[in-house]
């Protein structure tokens, strides 16, 4: 019953929110968007609340239906999983609403009223899709979800490159839609029915047939979690949205796909060992690629989007790792896996928030988003760099940070393969053991360089040097998040126990609580013992006069050895052209260098589809540009068509 | 939890006190293959209790990441020591033992030291930060596996436990185990920065990988790096004798137990650190862009070491 009244005050609470800036459009005023984000902020409390409720109670909550047409409408069920993905969407909204409260985005003031509403619209679709009962809502609050945050995507919409990540993503999400809107039909097809809602291994449907479902709803899916082939608007579109927004979309969205994935393959198919196979190596190219194009990246925001690529591989690691591990009859390490994804899911969606919330601050702060362009900012913005600080050591999975306990959980899972008994399944998951860890072990470094150029050593324009420290309601949205990192790792192992799952993960309390006695131990020994007091003095600067920017090492020299290392992935190619005053090639005229990266995707799959597809509107365009006769031609051979086919088929 | 307490007592200041010891052992090595008597046994101590006496400097450019890294350093690594018993394998608790909590904190001292190194701005501390960041991704996937295989064979995922097993059996000379141990002794070339992947001696910052990032510490600072350098050192020797040759380590707490394990493991180390030295002695430091292979090589016997336990059960 509570339940209840939390969903409904809470969606009320949101569609005032959305509304309420509206009418103000043309006139705009500050104080009804204040309004609307206090709102905003109240409905995700709401949800918040509710969400805790259900999974404290683990009693699942429905709502009345509001039939549209006969067998469609919306209707609402929450249950323990969804509640998880309420939780989590709550909390990073809850969290990303009092960061907007001073993040100002863009000039006009009409555009910040827009924004606000359609935050409170995208936040709002996106809990409708987690708690959508039927195919239909799903798919209506969807293309919501979608559409709202194509808006947001094209806020800047004068610019060149916002319209081109505008349109790209447009189209991805279209196909995504597209996809799952053949594969709710076909279970239609098979179920007669729009309910969602576990199907017995024998709802009819040849192998054939739940191949193609299984196709269609990963593709669909995937394309929304940024799924590598699948991943290129997500750079894109977190790069050009307003920095709430892309927290919001990296942080959650993404998030979204995966809980279709979980709902629709794990609870409503019954999965085969070759889907777990097909997820388990999506995911392992996805983490491994993506760590490896974030290296390479020096706008700070598409650096945090190619992560979340790398984040979305490591839950789908877990997924197909317990779907493989259920097939084998080892629930314990399924369990243990999916566990791991889930987990995951949260921990990613709280530090790539936070880590895109602080990264919005310094955007803000320096006006650019290219990180060689930083530096030294750990002093002039101190607490957006600790809390930055927080979300790279959660992404780089460093104990005792929430991170580091899901990626362990995967790992755990991942170690214990040798207890499926069929070489070839063990031998590749120990490939995909050693690409998790390769992962891994990137992130730290790329985390490592994309602190360092940001925050450390001295400022590399002049821009970065005259960067403030961001507002109070700018610090505490993030400061929120980094708590939980904190506390979600520390305290997993309780955490799990009181929900009631008993896993075998390592009890990270003591050795906090060890962390913090040796912490204590040895200030308390250089205390005692050192004498001098500190001086300052200069960086040595090999008998330079002064030091200035040039002489740090920057992202490019940072990332240079793993680059080269590297370098049949991304198949750089340096095209030197020279020429020379004499023919002896000595007395040095000119030359022009170029350092080019392979586009792979864009260049090798995206182009050639978009070019095909573009032949054939062509060829079909030709068939269009006729006179009446033609027309009427076509009209008479479709009715020929039609009745051979209907008596083929009677 | 007080005989807990005493495990870690008693194994953290047995890894304190001996660590300084291999580092001095190594260095003694490397002259005698020189024809130089080297520096005395202690010299190490001494140097640490030197610098703990000096004043620190800090550059104008650095920041708090400096100030606080050398502390989260050593608390990392003192840590990981919990994970390594040396003297005695104590009751089993919550959470110790654990390879990957041993291998993340690891890390977690490494990405501190690698921020250190960026924090002052000089050219040198970066290049060893990247340079550090890039061996240490390179060498990831043969750690985990390497301890993927040790799992596989001991069936275990807990440290203490693998030791436990590995004393056992009376001569814990599995094919395996030995395989592994090749992977094991690259990686503890790897991770302590030695010839031929790093120099610890150069005085070239330009080849330096480690000791580039600790170029603008100084004082109690650059104490607790070096420290913390020869904890880890002992910690990755430690689990290689523990692994292969176990003998002497106490199963229980005694008095007798504990003082058998702690000679037994000083002499072991010593042996090993002189290998280490002799090896040292007889390469050349790679070229940086030559060390995948090298690694490719340790990646290659752990996975051998895998498909043989795989395909051994068909």
């Amino acid at each position: 019953m509570v339940g209840v009244v939390l969903f409904n005050s809470g969606l009320a609470a949101f569609l005032f929110a959305l509304l309420l800036p509206l009418p103000f459009l043309l006139s705009p005023d500050k104080r009804v968007r204040y309004l609307s984000l206090w709102l905003h902020l109240l409905a995700s409390a709401l949800f918040l609340c509710l969400s805790l409720v259900i999974l404290t109670t683990n009693q699942p909550v429905t709502m009345a239906a509001w039939q549209i047409i006969p067998q469609a409408g919306f209707s609402f069920i929450i249950d323990r999983l969804a509640a998880f993905f309420v939780f989590i969407i709550s909390t990073v909204s809850l969290c990303a609403g009092i960061y907007s409260l001073r993040y100002e985005h863009g000039e006009s003031d009409s555009g910040k009223g827009l924004l606000a509403s359609m935050m409170s619209l995208f936040v709002l679709s996106m809990l409708l899709v987690v708690v959508s009962s039927n195919t239909f809502s799903l798919l209506f609050f969807w293309e919501t979800m979608s559409l709202s945050s194509f808006f947001m995507v094209m806020f800047d919409y004068k610019q060149q490159l916002t319209q081109k990540s505008g349109i790209f993503y447009f189209i991805m999400t279209q196909m995504s839609t597209l996809f799952l809107l053949f594969a709710f039909l076909l279970m239609y097809n098979l179920t007669g029915s729009f309910d969602i809602r576990p199907l017995s291994p024998a709802y009819g449907g040849s192998p054939t047939m739940k191949a193609i479902l299984f196709l269609c709803l990963f593709t669909g899916f995937g394309i929304k979690a940024g799924v590598m082939p699948f991943h290129k608007w997500l750079p894109y579109a977190h790069s050009a949205s307003p920095s709430n927004i892309s927290a919001l979309m990296s942080g959650v969205m993404i998030k979204v796909a995966i809980y279709g994935i979980l709902r629709f393959v794990l609870f409503t198919l019954t999965p085969e060992l070759w889907w777990g196979i097909v997820i388990l190596l999506f995911g392992a190219v996805s983490a491994l690629l993506g760590v490896v194009y974030a290296l390479k990246e020096h706008d700070l925001k598409k650096l945090l989007a190619y992560h979340s690529i790398e984040n979305i591989g490591i839950i789908l690691l877990g997924i197909g790792l317990s779907i493989i591990f259920n097939r084998y009859n080892l629930p314990q390490l399924a369990a243990l896996a999916l566990a791991g994804g889930i987990f995951h899911t949260l921990n990613h969606a709280l530090f790539k928030s936070l880590l895109f919330l602080t990264a919005g601050s310094v955007v803000h702060a320096t006006e650019t988003r290219n990180i060689e362009e930083m530096g030294g900012l750990v002093k002039r913005m101190p607490a957006t760099g600790m809390l930055f600080l927080i979300g790279a050591v959660s992404i780089s999975a460093l104990p005792p940070f929430n991170g580091f306990v899901s990626e362990l959980m995967i790992f755990q899972a991942l170690f214990q393969s040798y207890r499926i008994g069929d070489p070839f399944v063990e031998i590749l998951l120990f490939v995909v053991l050693s690409m998790f860890a390769l992962t891994s072990a990137l992130a730290a470094a790329c985390f490592v360089k994309a602190f360092g150029a940001v925050f450390l050593a001295l400022p590399r324009s002049k821009e970065a040097e005259k960067a403030r420290e961001a507002p109070a309601a700018m610090l505490i949205g993030p400061a929120i998040l980094a708590l939980l990192c904190v506390l979600l790792g520390i305290f997993s192992f309780q955490i799990f126990s009181v929900a009631g799952y008993n896993l075998p993960v390592p009890d990270l309390l003591p050795v906090g609580i060890l962390m913090v006695v040796f912490l204590g131990l040895t200030l308390l020994a250089v205390a005692l013992l050192s004498r001098g007091k500190p001086r300052i003095s200069e960086t040595w600067g090999c008998g330079l006069i002064s030091q200035n920017s040039r002489m740090e090492y920057t992202a490019s020299g940072f990332s240079e050895p793993i680059l080269t290392i590297f370098r049949p992935i991304y198949r750089t190619s340096k095209i030197v052209r020279r020429s020379f005053s004499d023919r002896a090639e000595a007395i040095f005229r000119g030359g022009f260098a170029e350092i080019k990266t392979f586009n792979l995707f864009e260049e090798r799959i995206y182009q050639p589809v978009a070019g095909l597809v573009q032949r054939l509107s062509a060829k079909i365009a030709n068939l269009q540009d006729v006179d009446l006769d033609t027309h009427i031609l076509y009209a008479f051979v479709t009715i020929i068509v039609l009745l051979v086919l209907a008596w083929w088929v009677l | 939890m007080t005989s807990f307490a005493g495990y870690v007592f008693l194994n953290t200041a047995f890894v304190l006190l001996i660590s300084p010891l291999f580092i001095s052992l190594i260095k003694k090595a490397k002259a005698w293959t020189q024809g130089r008597n080297g520096p005395p046994l202690l010299q190490t101590y001494f140097m640490l209790a030197k610098l703990m006496k000096k004043e620190v400097v800090y550059s104008s450019t650095s920041s708090v990441i400096m100030r606080i890294s050398p502390y989260l350093n050593l608390t990392f690594l003192l840590a990981a020591s919990v994970f390594v018993p040396l003297l005695f394998i104590p009751e089993p608790a919550a959470g110790i033992g654990n390879v990957f909590f041993f291998l993340y904190l690891l890390v977690g001292a490494k990405f501190f030291m690698a921020l250190a190194g960026l924090d002052a701005g000089s050219t040198f501390g970066g290049m060893g930060s990247s340079r550090e960041m890039t061996v240490s991704a390179v060498i990831e996937p043969v750690v985990i596996i390497v301890f993927a295989t040790l799992a596989f064979v001991f069936k275990t995922m807990n440290l203490h436990e693998m030791f436990a097993q590995s004393l056992g059996a009376s001569l814990p000379l599995n094919p395996a185990v030995l395989l592994i141990s090749i992977s094991l002794f690259i990686i503890l070339i790897v991770e302590t920065s030695r010839i031929p992947v790093d120099n610890p001696e150069t005085h070239l910052e330009l080849t330096m990988i480690h000791e580039a990032m600790d170029l603008e510490s100084s004082g109690p600072n650059l104490a607790m790096m070096e420290l913390s350098h020869a904890i880890k050192q002992t910690l990755l020797m430690g689990l290689l004798i523990n692994v292969l040759m176990p003998w002497g380590l106490a199963l229980e707490a005694g008095p007798v137990g504990i003082g058998v394990a702690a000679i037994m493991f000083i002499l072991k180390g010593s042996i090993l650190a002189v290998v280490v030295g002799f090896i040292e002695s007889s390469l050349a430091k790679m070229r940086l862009f030559r060390l995948p292979a090298l690694f490719m090589q340790a990646f290659f016997f752990a996975f051998v070491t895998i498909l043989f336990e795989v395909l051994g059960r068909l």
